[in-house]
């Protein structure tokens, strides 16, 4: 009676499932298989050069700093390499059924989507809608790149000009239309928050170029 | 009578013109973020939590009571009227009250939701108030084996029982604990995976990994993935906003059956109020064939009653375990639990005997909050629902000045931007690739307070860890953990062979 989407991501819109499809060519199929153990590893090893070069100090008992570390990071790299396994099996399955469905479906039709379509249907009583989407990389520089410079350029610009920028780029990267509209509603946010937060709440927020005229 | 008269006080203090009108603002917005859909209550207190630093703990606590329960009262309104649920807790109310909404009952359905909520928070609070006590003082006879076992089975329960892919889940869970361990170790003194890096010194903050994974993760991936879908049609309530007699008869029992089934899984640290809402349904499934007139498939008002009252006891009771023992049981829990280390208090059994006041307010101001989200839901349904006409695109960039701003305001250095934001990128891709959030917020609450009891207890027995095992609460908890797991691993068997026989029934 469970949901077939993850019930555990506390946020994430769950009505429409969504599935992340790679670019076309296997070398972004593969990409897309590796990025959740790569991520583990990168940690694992991070935690692993941790634990070598950590001074201990003199005296210290047995369960010592490095052991609950060193035991996370061995489960990390044990996980990853179980997902690697995992991902080549089933690639191995799925291509292997492609070749079998071959004779009977059309040729020319991508063998690909065999694995999903002969998946046995969802057995909830609505149907739940299933959209593959590519990754938008524009979108996705818009949102990293305006957080980026906000970071960096804050104690420069102040809050509310810095913040009104952030949300022209992030709303940009969401694809609203216009410039000047926008703008104009960032700044208002960034002002409003200011005098919410910066002289009703009394937390520090920068006041940057715009406290140089006052 | 004791009870009743700390309660009485509570109320006392929590009934104040300044802590009333910070419920009434916690209800407000969680009401708020429950009806738009991808921002959960966990994420909302996530935001709030710098900048409550502020206020006075009492009044910091009453406004995040409100957040909380608003959140479970708001999440059905988009489920109902656009079939697409605001968070997972509100997906099996999906299936009948979108249904009824279809019929033309879209009101009623948002009315009877409403109650629903009403009626599970109202009776998980008032088991709180004379359970928690009893809980708390039962638990400070536990020692650093009984934390370890808890902390392992809430760990193995929120990683792998409740998640599709045991794998994913657990590596979720060890990147959070990974990340509790950056930082000076208290134990020894040593600091540790730091590079050297001072602002590395204190570890990372959970507020900043929390705004990180919960907020700034969704915005990159409703920018990159999520805004291409498109959305469903909303229906249009309209009618009478209330319910009549009949519709109240037919709803009662089903209110009460939910809530029931609810209360016993606020206590257990099985990760939220998705499983007891499920379980709600399908009790209301089954009754519901054996009646003359089937109403299920055509908007049954049982449907939609049962999973709402349901959802909202487990979130009520998970409040009396997170007072009572310190352990949260879902990730919204999780960061209440960072939100009173941030006060130094520390939730547990001596909770209630250092701050009362604090307690006995905060309890006494949940029954408030439900009042209030009653007022501001019953008759204002179809006011909230407009909400979901904010533009996507300044809803969203709202959000990302938002994590800014809290972030910046508690600890002023860009270096925390900067790590907000590459945590955040990590979220997105978790998010993006299926990997569960609320074990990585589990693991990291939860790290410090394992890895000490582990070394806690292996230090005073001159490293053998043989003393996890001894004393009848451990065994008894690692018995119930093997039980829940072999009845997990059987059940999946078992799915995996049906399937495979369908496909081949299928192939044929």
């Amino acid at each position: 009676m469970t949901h077939p989407s993850n019930p555990t991501s506390s946020s994430a819109v769950v009505g429409q499932r969504l599935r992340l499809r790679a670019d076309p060519g296997r070398a972004a199929e593969i990409a897309k298989e590796l990025t959740v153990p790569a991520l583990f590893t990168a940690f694992a090893v991070y935690l692993v050069v941790g634990i070598v070069t950590m001074e201990v100090p003199a005296g210290t008992s047995f369960p010592g700093p490095a052991v609950f570390p060193g035991l996370v990071a061995a489960a990390l790299l044990l996980l990853a390499a179980l997902l690697v396994v995992r991902s080549v099996r089933s690639a191995r399955r799925s291509r292997a059924g492609a070749v079998a469905d071959l004779p009977e479906s059309a040729p020319g039709t991508a063998p690909d989507a065999a694995p999903e379509a002969s998946r046995a249907p969802e057995a909830s009583d609505v149907p739940v809608p299933q959209r593959s989407v590519r990754v938008d990389w524009r979108s996705m520089a818009w949102v990293v790149l305006s957080f980026a410079a906000f970071a960096l350029l804050l104690d420069v610009l102040g809050w509310i000009v810095g913040a009104g920028l952030l949300f022209l780029g992030v709303a940009k990267g969401l694809g609203a239309p216009g410039w000047l509209r926008p703008l104009l509603i960032g700044l208002t946010v960034s002002s409003i928050s200011y005098i919410a937060f910066d002289m009703a709440l009394d937390l520090s927020l920068p006041s940057g170029i715009i406290g140089w005229r006052f | 009578m004791d009870v009743l008269g700390l309660l009485g006080d509570g109320f006392a203090g929590a009934l104040t013109p300044a802590n009333l009108l910070w419920v009434v603002v916690g209800c407000l917005l969680g009401t708020a973020v429950g009806v738009l859909p991808g921002l959960g209550s966990s994420m909302a207190v996530a935001l709030l939590l710098p900048v409550t630093f502020s206020l006075d703990p009492t009044a910091a606590f009453i406004m995040f009571a409100g957040v909380y329960f608003g959140g479970l009262f708001g999440d059905s309104t988009m489920g109902i009227l656009m079939n697409t649920p605001g968070q997972a807790s509100a997906i099996a109310s999906t299936f009948e009250g979108h249904k009824m909404a279809l019929h033309g009952r879209a009101a009623q359905a948002l009315a009877t939701a409403a109650i629903g909520a009403f009626v599970g928070g109202m009776v998980a609070s008032a088991l709180v108030v004379f359970l928690a006590p009893a809980l708390a003082s039962f638990s400070s006879s536990f020692g650093p084996a009984e934390f370890f076992a808890l902390a392992l089975f809430a760990f193995v329960t929120t990683s792998s029982v409740v998640t599709d892919d045991a794998l994913k889940g657990l590596g979720s869970l060890c990147l959070g604990l990974g990340i509790a361990v950056i930082g000076v170790d208290g134990i020894s003194g040593a600091p540790r995976f730091t590079m050297g890096v001072p602002e590395l010194f204190d570890g990372i903050s959970l507020v900043t990994v929390t705004v990180a994974i919960l907020a700034l993760g969704e915005v990159i991936h409703v920018a990159c993935l999520a805004r291409h879908m498109q959305d469903g049609r909303m229906v249009q309530p309209q009618g009478r906003p209330w319910l009549s007699r009949g519709e109240l008869r037919e709803a009662a029992p089903a209110w009460l059956r939910g809530t029931v089934i609810g209360l016993p899984f606020g206590v257990v640290p099985a990760g939220g109020s998705e499983i007891p809402t499920f379980l709600a349904y399908g009790l209301e499934k089954r009754l519901d064939a054996r009646r003359k007139h089937p109403q299920f498939g055509r908007g049954a008002i049982r449907g939609l009653a049962a999973p709402e009252a349901a959802g909202n006891s487990t979130t009520g009771m998970a409040m009396g375990a997170l007072l009572s023992l310190g352990l949260p049981v879902s990730a919204t829990a999780a960061i209440m639990l960072a939100a009173f280390r941030q006060y130094g208090l520390q939730p547990g059994p001596l909770l209630f005997d250092r701050s009362p006041d604090l307690v006995w307010a905060l309890l006494a101001s949940f029954f408030i909050a439900m009042v209030v989200l009653l007022i501001i839901n019953l008759p204002f349904a179809m006011v909230w629902a407009k909400l979901l006409r904010i533009p996507r695109a300044y809803l969203y960039a709202g959000i990302a000045v938002f994590c800014g701003l809290g972030i910046y305001a508690t600890s002023g250095s860009v270096f925390d931007l900067l790590m907000l934001l590459g945590i955040g990128i990590v979220g997105f891709l978790m998010r993006a690739l299926d990997v569960p959030l609320a074990p990585l917020i589990i693991g990291m609450v939860l790290g410090p307070l394992a890895e000490t009891s582990l070394r806690d207890a292996a230090l005073s027995a001159d490293g053998d860890f043989s003393v996890l095992v001894a004393g009848p609460i451990p065994i008894v908890l690692y018995s119930v953990l093997a039980v829940v797991l072999a009845v997990t691993v059987a059940g999946r068997v078992r799915a995996r062979r049906a399937t495979r026989r369908e496909l081949r029934v299928d192939a044929r």
